[in-house]
């Protein structure tokens, strides 16, 4: 590869140095499907697949010496 | 723009490094080109936090002194690179994606900023990400501050999640490199809806202070790049002990892929199905394409079962004790609400009822889960899957069916129509994450002209094997050369 820096003026020519701003979004982004809300009723949906989680691995045996891998190391 | 060749914007590390060090150019002219680059196009893809021109000034400055009087400090010398912002950056907004924290500032780099500035890279910016990396579950690509993560191959298409800004701004040339997070699925996800390469290190190789913490037991960072060779160089910098981590392994990481075995001698495990039934239609001839290619760099392709677990409830169950262990404050104060995603909120809120003995049990069943994979590592040197069964969703659809956990865990954004009776490898995403191991994304074709990848699983610590498969790999394809239209 070979770049000059003739190439490189002519891509900072038109340059401004800005300030250190977060960036604004995108002017039209896509619109979620619905609004947020975390009400009652998806906390319990949340809470019942969580259950629902819990009841499969409570249905899993792990011998007694297996002990929780806390201080966890690959 | 149109003068300069965009070839720039896509090199290597090892190219610009060579340009650099042949004085083709000076660092400061390759930064402000990178860094206008990054303000004018980051905000098309949502995929800008905040620039950081005056900041990459100062050091492409130093840098070039440093080149102009020979004293060369590596290939990472003067590139210009972007961190997820849930990195804190001395003196500058750490927002993690999210309302509640959108004028957070922290006093000091975190430790991989630190290791990048010494090797003398340049930080030209931070980029975008999902609220919290995704922590709560969530369902929409709009869970972000900064809007849905959009695709450079196509903005009607989702960037992938949480590492969102990491990959489209490696994918449309903003960056030569990005950090990412994983904690189940956030760098395997966008880099393969991106097509980027990339590598989730093991757990504990790279030091996470002054990273957002989702899941103390899960957390990895690892970088975005245009090859596996750029994603082994970068590896060997940001790896290493940090006392500043209680997760730290206390090991480096050399990359050295002329020391890897033959490929001839290497087995390489894969499941058939995963690139046929359970792969979505389109992306199935690119998938067995990529398969036959791997095989033709020597390496023994051999048929292989996961150890069978429950691997998403238990990985779910971790990590929703941790993050809301983490997250109480925001919680507890009701802050949560301000959350962009429902699903994330909902998350959040359930989270703090979870039982303890879930999460001991899933903590015991992680044990049973590394030992099974120490037997399968056993057997083979890696195994071999696709990164998502296809290719990016669409970004104004809900990403279901259910919330993604910590990060686009694989909901069924991925799945076949029908999941077929042989799941293959169905879980790798969780499984991997659970057992520490690394992962290389390797962009291996399209579908619906949308990348898609494969990924490599090794053991832990690992890496150079996987990268020296990518390489070779690399070096017989040009899928990670490929750029998308308009950039």
């Amino acid at each position: 590869m070979k770049f000059t820096r003739r190439d490189f003026a002519a891509v900072l020519a038109p340059t401004v140095a800005l300030a250190q701003t977060p960036a604004a979004p995108q002017a039209n982004p896509p619109r979620p499907p619905s609004p947020p809300s975390g009400g009652d009723a998806e906390v319990d949906a949340a809470r019942a697949r969580m259950k629902a989680n819990g009841d499969t691995l409570a249905k899993q045996a792990v011998p007694m010496d297996i002990e929780p891998a806390f201080q966890f190391k690959a | 723009m149109a003068a300069i060749p965009n070839d720039v914007f896509f090199a290597t590390i090892t190219e610009l490094n060579a340009c650099l060090v042949a004085r083709e150019f000076s660092a400061e002219e390759l930064v402000r080109a990178f860094s206008a680059r990054l303000e004018q196009l980051g905000p098309r893809y949502n995929a800008l936090a905040l620039p950081l021109p005056q900041y990459a000034r100062r050091q492409a400055v130093a840098a070039g002194n440093d080149i102009k009087i020979g004293r060369l400090r590596g290939p990472l010398q003067a590139i210009p690179y972007g961190v997820k912002d849930l990195l804190s950056v001395a003196n500058q907004l750490t927002t993690w994606g999210a309302k509640p924290y959108a004028g957070q500032v922290f006093d000091y780099n975190a430790t991989v900023v630190e290791r990048l500035n010494g090797a003398g890279a340049v930080l030209t910016g931070k980029l975008s990400m999902v609220e919290l990396a995704g922590g709560g579950g969530y369902r929409l690509a709009s869970a972000s501050l900064f809007g849905p993560g959009l695709n450079p191959w196509d903005v009607t298409r989702w960037s992938g999640g949480s590492s969102s800004g990491s990959a489209a701004a490696v994918a449309a040339g903003l960056v030569t490199f990005a950090i990412g997070s994983e904690t189940s699925g956030s760098i395997v996800t966008p880099a393969s809806f991106c097509g980027v390469t990339a590598l989730r290190p093991t757990y504990g190789l790279v030091s996470r202070h002054g990273a957002m913490a989702l899941s103390w037991t899960l957390d990895k960072l690892g970088p975005f790049a245009h090859s596996a060779e750029d994603c082994g160089h970068i590896l060997q910098v940001i790896a290493g002990k940090d006392g500043k981590d209680p997760g730290s392994a206390g090991k480096s990481f050399y990359f050295t892929p002329q020391y890897a075995r033959p490929m001839k001698d290497l087995k390489v495990g894969y499941a058939p199905v995963d690139f046929a039934d359970r792969a979505e239609p389109p992306a199935r001839a690119a998938f067995q394409a990529a398969v036959a290619a791997l095989r033709e760099t020597g390496v023994q392709l051999v048929e292989t079962k996961l150890p069978q677990y429950p691997y998403g409830p238990t990985l779910s169950a971790i990590l929703a004790a941790e993050e809301a262990s983490i997250f109480e404050p925001l919680i507890v104060s009701g802050k949560v609400n301000e959350l962009a995603d429902p699903s994330q909120i909902a998350g959040l809120k359930a989270a703090m009822d979870l039982p303890a003995r879930d999460y001991l049990k899933a903590m015991r069943l992680r044990r049973l889960i590394q030992q099974a994979f120490t037997k399968l590592f056993a057997e083979v040197d890696a195994l071999v899957t696709a990164g998502r069964s296809g290719p990016a969703p669409k970004v104004d659809q809900p990403l279901d069916g259910g919330p993604a956990r910590g990060g686009a865990a694989p909901a069924p954004v991925a799945l076949a129509p029908a999941a077929p009776a042989d799941p293959g490898f169905a879980g790798i995403i969780q499984a991997g994450n659970l057992a520490g191991l690394p992962a290389l994304v390797l962009p291996c074709g399209f579908a619906d002209n949308l990348p898609v990848a494969l990924q490599l699983v090794g053991a832990p610590f690992a890496e150079n094997t996987l990268l020296a498969v990518g390489k070779e790999f690399q070096s017989r394809t040009d899928w990670h050369r490929r750029r998308p239209a308009g950039v």
